[in-house]
């Protein structure tokens, strides 16, 4: 028996538009810590990892860990029928094969029930290692955005590289080249409008810019986004969901051949 | 050709171990394939109608050329990695096989002369494609090609098949960056020597839009429900290329017999012999041994798997002066050659993060065994009390009181599966 009770509805419809693009089919767990995803997309590049926490919901119960196989255009497509103020309520119960979605309007006149097919998924879980990053970046979301739909138009890599003046993304293609430098700038009117850098040392990692745009569908989640980069590891781009959890996307770096020669095979 | 039967029986006994996937999503990985074989099917599918095939101004074959070129292309292009294996000197077991094709060559032979003769189109066609054979020129012409491309070539002591699953085995095991991560072949042959993962339909063209079908031989062995070595004697049972198999015993009927059994040994104590005719001389321990101990190289300094960049003029004189390519094309691809080095730098995020195990169970249920019990009389019961539970939710409103209603007649399908949760 699982039935979640979400006031503020409309995260979920967000969160939903964040990941769909990314992953067609996934697995949401559910435990009494909290309602997740975790799934990469089908050329394992990139991962996407959600955590909407117990305590962000009005009404959580959920008596063991389930797991519910669902296709996320679908789920997408019954989340639109709710109305941006609804409370949106999951509900199942074991054994069944199909989840439902419940729509309240805020002032309880109008009531929908939307009942989804579940799905069989295999899928992978990866294990996610706590990791001390090299640099950490926060920074406006809608900047990161802009900056990565701007270099999309030039290249299709972005170099992402991180030293004391800032944050700099450079992209190369077959019109010419471009250079964006954002630096540390804390003071602003609102905290989130700040561009924060933590650097323990100077890392540059390169991307696929096609994935970094689909992270930035996250945007409406959340005004600032965080970057976290080491040279060994995939970079994860975090967008915080208020008192409730976080949309991570983990990307694959692309790796010079020469340094995978070099590298000593362990 | 490889194992007789294995392909169906695998889907209908294993279907876990067989997953299709897009020809797009192995990139950056290092593929093993087996060179002989994608010869033979350019030979008989590139650029041939009837008896005539591609030739350059000299007359000589130019079809593996072409074929080899552009799948390799291909490959590249998807961000993949080839090492291209070649046969060997073929062992003594498989004689008896290799004659047997001889002798059905010479009489497709015949046959396509006849068909010349009578002018009938359909037999022409029937009988060229029986009657190609790649020779030690065709596959020096690809070894050549390959080098000029860049592309590591690796040369077989013995079979070809053995030796990719062997380069695949040995990246499993010494390193985090997986040395090959798959052997591509049509031969499911690679299975029983053991490769660990298996892809058919990687060679075939773009244009046929066949997805690639992944075999992972531990899911086959768990799929089966057999270790490794009964996993051979299934094989060698159902037929392979090294000895004759027991007349009347196919793949399903071996399947059987060695899960009763164990091993040959056993089956042959037990089996009855009015029944089976079991060859007088049936080297099936030899075949065993091949299948567990080919003859391959491990040999690192020759094995050093290396892609390098294309030797544009060795191309261009080696296609274009010496075979007859347009000039145009293979600019061409050399630049896509290029270009694709960008692609497979892509790292993949297996790299970095293990699998793990998730905690959480699904909710729905697989039906399989579940649904040949709803017929206990207990449902009746059963169904009532469910029924109650339901009507206990706290969430009757006034619009919803019909549907759920009809929910209690629509429930008796998921309700069979509620019994065998009790059960």
């Amino acid at each position: 028996m699982l039935e979640l009770r979400l006031v503020q509805g409309s995260l979920l419809k967000k969160v939903l538009e964040s990941i769909k693009e990314l992953v067609n089919d996934a697995n949401f767990d559910c435990s009494s810590t909290g309602f997740s995803l975790q799934a990469m997309d089908s050329s394992h590049v990139a991962l996407v990892a959600l955590l909407l926490r117990s305590e962000g919901f009005e009404h959580y119960r959920c008596d063991r860990n389930l797991s519910m196989g669902m296709n996320l255009n679908n789920m997408a497509k019954m989340l639109k029928c709710a109305g941006n103020d609804d409370i949106i309520t999951i509900k199942a119960d074991d054994g069944s094969d199909t989840v439902t979605f419940m729509f309240e309007s805020p002032t309880q006149d109008k009531i929908s029930d939307f009942e989804m097919k579940l799905m069989d998924i295999d899928s992978e879980h990866l294990g996610i290692p706590e990791a001390e990053y090299h640099a950490i970046v926060r920074m406006p979301s809608a900047e990161f955005a802009r900056i990565c739909k701007d270099l999309s138009s030039i290249g299709d890599t972005v170099v992402i590289a991180v030293s004391k003046e800032g944050v700099k993304f450079s992209t190369k293609g077959d019109i010419g080249s471009a250079n964006i430098v954002c630096r540390q700038n804390t003071t602003v009117d609102k905290p989130e409008e700040a561009t924060v850098i933590e650097m323990n040392e100077p890392v540059a990692l390169q991307f696929a810019l096609r994935y970094m745009n689909s992270f930035t569908k996250a945007t409406p989640l959340s005004s600032s986004v965080t970057i976290s980069l080491s040279n060994e590891l995939p970079v994860v781009v975090e967008y915080k969901i208020a008192e409730m959890g976080y949309v991570r996307f983990y990307l694959a770096p692309k790796i010079e051949e020469d340094e995978e020669e070099t590298k000593p095979q362990a | 050709m490889g194992i007789k039967g294995l392909t169906k029986l695998l889907a209908d006994n294993a279907p876990a171990s067989m997953k299709e996937n897009k020809f797009e999503s192995y990139f950056g990985r290092k593929i093993a394939v087996d060179a002989s074989m994608s010869i033979y099917q350019f030979l008989i599918v590139v650029g041939r109608s009837g008896a005539e095939m591609l030739t350059n101004e000299a007359g000589e074959v130019t079809s593996h050329l072409q074929g080899m070129f552009s799948r390799t292309i291909r490959l590249l292009e998807a961000g993949m990695k080839p090492v291209y294996v070649f046969d060997g000197k073929p062992p003594e077991m498989k004689n008896q096989e290799l004659k047997k094709r001889l002798s059905k060559r010479a009489e497709a032979q015949e046959g396509l002369s006849e068909a010349i003769e009578a002018d009938n189109k359909e037999d022409i066609e029937k009988f060229s494609k029986r009657t190609v054979k790649v020779t030690k020129q065709h596959n020096d012409d690809c070894k050549k090609l390959l080098r000029l491309m860049g592309v590591p070539v690796v040369e077989a002591p013995s079979e070809a098949e053995a030796q990719c699953a062997a380069l695949c085995k040995a990246g499993k095991a010494s390193s985090h960056l997986p040395c090959v991560y798959a052997v591509a072949s049509e031969d499911m042959d690679s299975l029983t020597f053991g490769a660990p993962k298996f892809l058919r339909h990687l060679m075939d063209p773009s244009s046929k839009k066949v997805p690639v079908m992944e075999f992972d031989i531990a899911k086959i062995l768990e799929g089966l429900d057999l270790t490794m070595d009964q996993f051979i004697d299934l094989c060698i049972l159902s037929g392979c290329d090294y000895c004759d198999n027991i007349r009347g015993i196919g793949g399903l009927t071996a399947l059987k017999l060695i899960r009763q059994h164990g091993s040959i040994e056993t089956i042959l104590e037990n089996l009855s012999k009015e029944r089976y005719q079991i060859p007088e001389d049936w080297p099936y321990q030899e075949a065993r041994q091949l299948f567990k101990e080919p003859l391959v190289s491990t040999d690192d300094e020759e094995l050093n798997l290396k892609w390098s960049p294309p030797d544009e003029e060795g191309l261009i004189t080696f296609l274009v002066n010496e075979n007859g390519f347009s000039s145009d094309r293979v600019t061409r691809a050399i630049e896509k050659i290029k270009a694709a080095k960008n692609k497979s730098s892509q790292g993949r995020l297996e790299s970095f993060f293990k699998p793990t195990a998730n905690p959480s169970v699904p909710i729905k249920r697989k039906e399989s065994k579940c649904v040949l019990r709803s017929f206990k009389p207990a449902i009746d019961h059963k169904m009532s009390s469910l029924r109650i539970s339901n009507w206990s939710r706290p969430m009757v409103f006034g619009k919803l009181r019909m549907p759920i209603y009809n929910l209690g007649s629509e429930l008796s399908v998921p309700l069979s599966r509620g019994v065998c949760f009790g059960a």
